[in-house]
């Protein structure tokens, strides 16, 4: 019982750490190219949940100031997190522009058809 | 006044890299010029900020005047400002080389976005020296990393895509990890300053929390700095890159993270917590399969540009050994090896490219009878190649020399063997291509006379490269003082 | 994309989704919200229209010039801004110190500069949004 109440007062940190774990292993086992983009995004959602995690206080309100003196959350975490968000938008689109080119010039988004056809290139020259 | 050239100093990067669309418009030349001015003077503030921080002590500066727990501070001290005297040089350098070339056919077009990449390049480059906050320091590793991603497919040829869809995924988990990193540090102590993460650390016990964002910043930043296992993306990002990106990533940007390792591990950790732990123990176990199996990849490689990419996967191993020892010995050896290693791999990727300009070809075949051809090119390859392999008179025997005196004085003698051993598969591979270039007849016939056609920009930039090698070869004691001045700091 | 009812409802929220980003930008420094989100939201309403109307009427609107003046603006004006208070002698991007009216506190003008960063990180981050999205399409014709 102890450890069940342990595990559902962290949830939120044990949620982020195992959004981590499986955008990492989208990113290095799927083959599909846009699925490891998908991989990577999971990966900072991850992140994101365990550090706003840590700002959250029990039963806090959220840091806009009101009357009286109510217990705030720490609002740091959240603006730290927004610079996060930024950068990982810029990444996806950034990836998926490549991934339009691969297409464009090897015609597969395939990471083990893309390697194969590569080798053939090298061999040619 | 002088407290604040260093804010100057990155502010003057990023306006001009995103104005570097308006000033196009008036014309190339002017454009050219004026990048060139900017970077001469941050060259000039970076010399004024060394002085300065070397007589008065560091900089503090903080923005918006805000107290450290609140706001985000620049911090320049010794360690910072040696190492942004060292980017200063060596982009000063490299864009002058690449205002000469053509840069293996990148289209006016993307020349111009190729220097927005550049000026971004060097203003995060900047911003990860001087901040003092670690959180700030992510966002610029970020910044660093998908500029670096971009310069290298910046080129349009189909395995610069591919190369680079590799780079950008790895570097990302790299910059993830070093995120969650971050998040357990401040889970545990609620601070992102590097000084007060750094009091909060030695005042309470250390926690779990603390293992686990060595942990990640090691992984992190191991990736990035391409470090021995996690380096799969390095030879394709390099060999596919144009001339002068892979010289910049391989001279100034992989040795950015290595200097936030640095960073971490002195400044926010702390060598007396890390000394005892198994870390040092990985680290040195990585460096050495580094340094070893890293040139016996370079040796199988029949592109140059490829070879000259696993050559820096097991010299980022030699580098990582200084650090792993954890000590002043080690740091030394470790400071100035990237330094002379910067200087090298930019003379000699800088090379060559101009061999690949001249001759079309990348091959170690295409070297037949270069040195005949242009014989200033080929002089910079031979004594950046011997610096590499560590001959004497070169920068690179000094601070193979440091290294050894590092294993020495840690007591581990089985290092010695290893840098020994390192230094011979160096030679293995270097020596065949300077004797291609010198004692064979060119395969296109007797063209022994042909006057080089080579822009002036690009040898005054190579030749320059070579000189400060053989000056640090030669008198080593300038930058040593210098790098002392640094160590007193830590 | 020829439907009547897309285009129309297209045509009559853009103005609300517009108008809800600019109040979040002039907003941001006294309630949730700020630069970068109401600047996503006037982004997001310039992809929407880009979609439904097709790019060749959307860069009559807001044309590749426009949104790269406005790129390189909005961080002009916010290291501008930073610099004034060099100019007095403090540190970079100091507030009231440097002379910026505080005005009264929990009203639209007041916080300074603030809300002169939060315009400058509006205009770049929606230029930005939209930048983006040309550049993607452009890549799927070319």
């Amino acid at each position: 019982m102890n450890l069940l109440t342990r595990i559902l007062e962290q949830i939120n940190l044990i949620g982020g750490v195992a959004l981590f774990l499986i955008g990492l292993h989208t990113v290095v086992t799927h083959s599909n190219l846009i699925k490891k983009i998908m991989g990577l995004n999971i990966m900072g959602t991850g992140v994101f949940l365990f550090f706003v995690a840590i700002g959250n206080v029990e039963g806090g309100v959220p840091p806009i100031l009101v009357d009286g003196n109510p217990l705030y959350i720490n609002p740091v975490p959240s603006a730290l997190i927004l610079t996060g968000i930024v950068v990982s938008v810029s990444v996806t689109v950034y990836s998926l522009s490549l991934v339009v080119r691969i297409f464009q010039s090897y015609g597969t988004i395939d990471a083990a058809e893309l390697a194969k056809k590569r080798s053939e290139v090298s061999e040619h020259d | 006044m002088i407290e604040n050239l260093p804010i100057l100093v990155v502010l003057a990067m990023v306006v001009f890299a995103v104005t570097i669309p308006f000033w196009k418009k008036l014309s190339f030349r002017f454009t050219l010029i004026l990048g060139g001015i900017v970077l001469v003077s941050a060259l000039v503030a970076n010399v004024a900020i060394w002085n300065h921080v070397q007589a008065n002590g560091e900089i503090l500066f903080r923005f918006g005047g805000h107290l450290p727990f609140l706001g985000i501070e620049f911090k320049i001290d010794a360690f910072a400002s040696m190492f942004s005297l060292f980017v200063a040089t060596l982009s000063l350098l490299i864009y002058l080389y690449s205002s000469g070339d053509k840069t293996e056919g990148i289209e006016q077009p993307e020349f111009f976005r190729f220097y927005v990449l550049f000026f971004l390049m060097l203003f995060s480059m900047y911003g990860i020296l001087f901040s003092n906050d670690i959180f700030n320091t992510y966002v610029f590793i970020e910044i660093l990393s998908l500029t670096s991603c971009a310069i290298v497919s910046i080129k349009r040829k189909k395995e610069a895509y591919a190369a680079a869809f590799r780079y950008v995924m790895l570097n990302e988990i790299g910059s993830l990890s070093f995120l969650l990193g971050i998040a357990f540090l401040y889970m545990s102590t609620g601070r992102l300053n590097i000084d007060l993460l750094r009091d909060a650390l030695h005042t309470g016990t250390i926690q779990a929390n603390v293992w686990m964002a060595v942990a990640f910043f090691t992984a992190g930043l191991g990736l990035k700095a391409a470090v021995f296992p996690f380096h799969i993306w390095l030879p394709d990002a390099y060999a596919s890159a144009p001339t002068t990106s892979s010289a910049m990533l391989s001279s100034i940007v992989s040795k950015m993270y290595l200097v936030i390792l640095i960073k971490v591990y002195a400044k926010v950790f702390g060598f007396d917590l890390l000394k005892g732990s198994a870390l040092s123990t990985l680290l040195l176990v990585l460096a050495s399969l580094g340094m070893i199996l890293g040139s016996v990849y370079a040796l199988a490689q029949k592109d140059l540009k490829r070879m000259l990419g696993y050559s820096s996967v097991s010299q980022i191993g030699y580098v990582l050994l200084g650090i792993a020892f954890f000590s002043e010995a080690g740091l030394r050896s470790a400071f100035f090896h990237m330094i002379s290693h910067g200087l090298t791999k930019a003379a000699l990727f800088l090379a060559v490219g101009i061999v690949i300009y001249l001759k079309q070809s990348r091959s170690v075949k295409g070297f037949e009878g270069t040195g005949f051809q242009m014989p200033i090119a080929m002089s910079v390859f031979a004594v950046a190649a011997f610096s590499m392999i560590g001959i004497p008179l070169t920068s690179g025997f000094i601070a193979k020399w440091n290294l050894g005196i590092a294993a020495e004085t840690a007591s581990q003698f089985g290092f010695l063997v290893l840098i020994v051993v390192s230094s011979f598969l160096n030679a293995m591979y270097f020596l065949p291509i300077l004797f291609t270039a010198f004692f064979k007849d060119p395969a296109d016939g007797p063209q022994r006379a042909k006057p080089e056609k080579i822009p002036a920009p690009m040898l005054v930039s190579i030749g320059a490269l070579a000189v400060m090698i053989l000056l640090l070869g030669i008198f080593p004691d300038w930058l040593m003082t210098m790098i002392d001045v640094v160590l007193a700091g830590f | 994309m020829n439907d009547v009812i897309v285009k129309s409802v297209t045509r009559a929220i853009i103005p609300f989704v517009q108008l809800y980003g600019i109040y979040t930008v002039l907003f941001g420094h006294v309630s949730p919200g700020g630069g970068f989100a109401g600047g996503a939201m006037i982004g997001t309403s310039l992809i929407l229209y880009t979609l439904v109307f097709g790019s060749v009427m959307a860069k009559q609107k807001f044309s590749h010039q426009a949104s790269e003046l406005a790129e390189t603006g909005g961080i002009l004006i916010y290291v501008g801004v930073g610099l004034v208070a060099l100019l007095v002698g403090l540190p970079y991007l100091s507030n009231l110190a440097a002379g910026f009216l505080p005005g009264v506190p929990g009203t639209l003008l007041s916080a300074g500069m603030i809300p002169i960063l939060m315009i400058a990180i509006g205009v770049k981050v929606a230029s930005t949004m939209i930048t983006l999205f040309y550049k993607l399409i452009a890549e799927v014709k070319a």
